[in-house]
């Protein structure tokens, strides 16, 4: 379909109705709000540090032309500015050096004559450029590979326990008759109301008792058991018929077998969508690793990210670029996968 | 093969006693049908024998066994549920293995139970798909190739066909009798819809409100109700009830202490003399005619006629009935003579 049609396309009728018009608009204040951030980030993580101090800012990242100009029989790559001179004309050249507000600037093929420009009678001359050294220096200067790996290594393991644990929990609350079962059920779902702020410390105290800080096990283990997992598959789960037990029961299947075969295979598309929110959640976990791990050869992509932040100096442009590269996982998880998401959000209300 | 005793089964939910107190005896290779009206306790009953829920109280006994403890893997078993139950994720051939490799059997003899049952079946080009491929009757071909690879002591089939469509179901009834004659193999089958329980039985067990109301063999059921409902429950249309007043006028006498006469539609026939019925409706359903009447007292009566006749509504029509043919039955409901 042509694009354009497409996207003024109407209810109906001749003209435009106004519940196209407030669409339209909300449709698109909305596409702003969501993207804007998202492609400022992606757009700035291409600037070079002096380009992301300047005001006001660009959308599009630049990168200034300079030109070679012999001075004294020395050649020097200079910058280039569009400057108007003390005769009126505009003329391109370049800034051999600056005193005060005033420029001492040449012209490139001419450069024995001298212009003073004052500073705001020029504009650099540049053009749509990607200081694509943000990403390659972080990448080999710094261990990026190294946290890359932890991150990697954090996420997988994390969610293969999660999606083990949770759904075993889910099992017996869902296809189990017991006493307090709707209790226990109730406990788990109340613990969504504590935010991880309020139990850091004790989680902090039982963590070290165990010998796991500076560990990625430490990281690990106290995210693994989520209410939001045992809620989301026990609800999944209690739509498998019973009969389906049954029948596995009468087959000779003991209960791990039951859960293994029968139970878990049929779930699958709850745990897709756990595993999803999984690897989200634990990717971009920040303050957990941050407090669990202080040895630097076990960061994580989101603390390694931290460390451009320092006391007296914040390396924004690598900060940006590092941004968007632990970006791409989540990503791509969430083009690949997004009907399972959508389907787990409508299914357990929660995201 | 097996042989199953149930001594005094009662079952209890909360304060709902379900079954009170079941007492029966299955023969090895008999087909006994549980029937009743829903909510009589067969299903309950079925899943107590099945081991799927244990009784408040009583015994079951399979071969002389007592396995009222013993779990429903255990009791050798094999039950086809109402819905299937057929394992989506699995394909035909492993949705038939899954039993047998729970039982740890040995690979070359699942390969060989499965061909023999999928063979009888006719099942086996389905072998490798997954039950949503499958149309209805396959699937409960499937589920009871499931039973069969089991080679059980007895089968429990829980109301297996009333997921069929109504043309599928006959020709599925029949061929679950070939297969009882073939297998000779107990089995007992829950079913709500009388016609499969007088055509498939040996015997019939009719409940109500969780207890017996009567064993018998289908035609003797038919033929000598043990007490008002099953005389009532059995046959189609259900048979009319009299009192000795209203049926006066029909051949011969109520024994003495008779409370009830009941007379089957079917044995009702145009008479010079009898009961006099206004005909109010008249069903003709080319085999037979079903006329609906009103006598004096505004009794309301059945009868059916073999053929077409020619019945106005609105009419006059005498009936009268052979008085071997009539069923009487004393204050209490249960049947005289």
């Amino acid at each position: 379909m042509n694009p354009i049609r497409f996207l003024f396309r109407r209810k109906g009728g001749k003209g435009w109705h106004w519940t196209d018009l407030v669409t339209w608009v909300w449709l698109g204040t909305g596409l702003l709000i969501m993207f804007g951030p998202a492609l400022w980030l992606v757009l700035s993580s291409f600037k070079s540090p002096t380009q992301l101090a300047e005001f006001p800012p660009t959308i599009l990242p630049y990168v200034s032309q300079t030109a070679e100009v012999g001075i004294n029989g020395e050649v020097k790559e200079l910058p280039l500015y569009t400057a108007v001179t003390e005769d009126g004309q505009v003329r391109t050249l370049a800034e051999v050096r600056r005193i005060g507000t005033v420029a001492q600037m040449v012209d490139p093929d001419a450069p024995d004559t001298v212009y003073k420009v004052n500073i705001n009678d020029r504009r650099p001359v540049r053009q749509v450029g990607f200081e694509i050294e943000n990403y390659l220096k972080p990448l080999q200067a710094f261990n990026f590979g190294l946290y890359l790996r932890n991150s990697v290594f954090v996420t997988t393991v994390a969610t293969l326990i999660t999606l083990l644990t949770n759904s075993m929990a889910a099992f017996a609350l869902s296809k189990y008759e017991f006493r307090g079962r709707n209790g226990v059920m109730l406990l788990i779902v109340a613990t969504l109301m504590i935010p991880l702020s309020v139990n850091l410390v004790p989680l902090y105290s039982v963590v070290s008792k165990l010998g796991l800080l500076n560990s990625l096990w430490g990281v690990i283990l106290p995210t693994v058991a989520t209410p939001t997992g045992v809620f989301l598959l026990r609800q999944y789960m209690l739509t498998i018929p019973d009969e389906l037990i049954e029948a596995a029961r009468m087959d000779k299947a003991s209960e791990w077998q039951i859960y293994w075969r029968i139970v878990l295979p049929l779930t699958a598309p709850a745990l897709a969508v756990l595993a999803i929110f999984s690897v989200v959640w634990r990717w971009n976990d920040f303050l957990w690793p941050l407090i669990v791990l202080s040895r630097k050869e076990l960061f994580t992509l989101q603390v390694g990210l931290n460390t451009f932040a320092g006391e007296l100096n914040v390396q924004w442009h690598f900060i940006l670029a590092m941004t968007v590269a632990t970006m791409i996982p989540v990503v791509v998880v969430f083009v690949f996968l997004q009907r399972f998401i959508t389907a787990g959000i409508a299914g357990t209300g929660l995201k | 093969m097996g042989r199953i005793r149930l001594e005094n089964i009662t079952k209890n939910f909360g304060g709902l006693q379900v079954l009170k107190g079941i007492n029966l005896e299955i023969e090895e290779g008999e087909l006994v049908v549980f029937v009743g009206p829903s909510g009589c306790g067969k299903s309950t009953l079925l899943r107590q024998i099945s081991g799927l829920d244990k009784p408040s109280s009583g015994a079951i006994l399979i071969n002389d066994r007592d396995v009222t403890e013993v779990s429903a893997a255990d009791r050798g078993l094999a039950m086809v549920f109402q819905s299937y139950a057929l394992y989506p994720h699995m394909t035909v051939k492993l949705n038939l293995a899954f039993g047998l490799q729970n039982a740890k059997m040995p690979k070359a003899e699942i390969e060989t139970r499965i061909a023999d049952a999928a063979r009888m079946l006719e099942i086996t080009p389905l072998l490798s798909r997954r039950p949503g491929q499958l149309s209805g009757g396959q699937r409960q071909r499937v589920a009871i190739g499931r039973a069969i690879v089991r080679d059980p002591t007895a089968f429990l089939l829980d109301e297996p066909l009333s997921n069929l469509d109504a043309e599928l179901r006959v020709s599925m009834r029949a061929e679950l009798g070939a297969l009882h004659a073939r297998l000779g193999a107990t089995m007992i089958y829950v079913t709500h819809d009388q016609v499969e329980a007088m055509t498939l039985a040996d015997r019939i067990v009719v409940l109500r409100g969780g207890q017996i109301e009567q064993v018998a063999a289908p035609i003797d059921l038919f033929e000598r109700p043990a007490n008002r409902f099953v005389a009532g429950f059995i046959g189609a249309p259900s048979m009319n009830f009299l009192t000795p007043e209203e049926a006066a006028s029909l051949n011969g006498t109520p024994p003495a202490g008779a409370a009830l006469i009941g007379v089957r539609p079917q044995h009702l026939e145009p008479a010079d003399s009898g009961l006099t019925l206004t005909v109010t409706l008249v069903e003709a359903l080319g085999t037979e005619t079903v006329i609906h009447g009103e006598i004096a007292g505004g009794k309301r009566l059945l009868l059916t006629l073999p053929g077409h006749r020619p019945v106005q509504v609105g009419g006059q029509l005498t009936v009268n009935a052979d008085p071997a043919r009539l069923h009487f039955f004393d204050a209490q409901d249960q049947r005289i003579g």
